[in-house]
């Protein structure tokens, strides 16, 4: 018991330091819900779309699909704010660059 | 060696008459078969709106092909002739088979597995040809 409340510790000091401050102590890190600390709120964990669909393969050549995972700027969203899995995140920025290429997505908007 | 499978888009000036398309594409399928390709699909998309201006203009003609052929020079030399065409301003080549590769492993490994996991489960599956019998004389 005592061992594995110090292995928490070390573990919660590690992500303390990352992310530079006693708010991101243990537990207040995004997915799963929060076992202790203030911050008691439970966030709703995002599911990658593609994995509920199960895509074997992101196509570059469907803008529509693609366009909800740029921002209004052009740039790609970032995991942790789609939640899409590493695999997923990783077939669907080669699919955004190769339509950004062939002019079926924006690398930046236009004013 | 194993053939390969390719996707090509090119765009064309929106003013570009329709002869004239058709004759870009003859043109391609010609230089295809000349260096030992083969166009299998040739889509056209037409106009559409592009993402941003390219050489000022903010439409193209789409085209969309499928390609197989099993070395690289054809598509080098499709790739040339885009190049010097005129009415042609964008263009792009990606190659796929490996692609779809990875997705028939995938696609077949999913399978196994949903058909490992019935076995499981004896009720459901117990369940499910009872149902079709009582199903079926009603129907």
């Amino acid at each position: 018991m005592a061992e594995e409340n110090a292995q928490q510790q070390s573990y919660g000091g590690g992500g303390g330091q990352r992310s530079s401050g006693p708010g991101g102590g243990p537990g207040g890190r995004p997915g799963g819900p929060a076992k202790r600390g203030k911050r008691n709120f439970v966030r709703k964990k995002k599911v990658c779309r593609f994995c509920v669909d199960k895509a074997d393969f992101i196509d570059y050549k469907k803008a529509e699909i693609l366009a909800p995972f740029i921002q209004e700027r052009g740039k790609i969203l970032p995991r942790r704010m789609t939640g899409t899995c590493a695999r997923h995140q990783r077939w669907l920025t080669v699919a955004i660059k190769r339509a950004q290429n062939i002019a079926l997505l924006p690398f930046a908007a236009e004013l | 060696m194993e053939e390969r499978l390719y996707d090509l888009i090119f765009i064309l000036r929106p003013d570009t008459p329709e002869s004239d398309i058709d004759k870009v594409i003859s043109t391609l399928e010609h230089a295809a078969a000349e260096k030992g390709g083969k166009i299998d699909s040739v889509n056209k998309w037409g106009r559409k709106r592009m993402a941003y201006r390219v050489q000022k203009l903010r439409e193209g003609y789409f085209v969309y092909m499928v390609i197989r052929s099993s070395h690289g020079e054809v598509v080098k030399e499709l790739e040339r002739r885009l190049k010097v065409s005129d009415p042609v301003i964008k263009y792009l080549t990606v190659r796929l088979d490996e692609e779809l590769k990875r997705q028939d492993k995938l696609k077949r490994h999913r399978e196994r597995r949903a058909a490992r996991r019935p076995r499981k489960t004896v009720a459901p599956a117990a369940a499910m040809p009872g149902a079709e019998q009582t199903a079926t004389p009603t129907a």
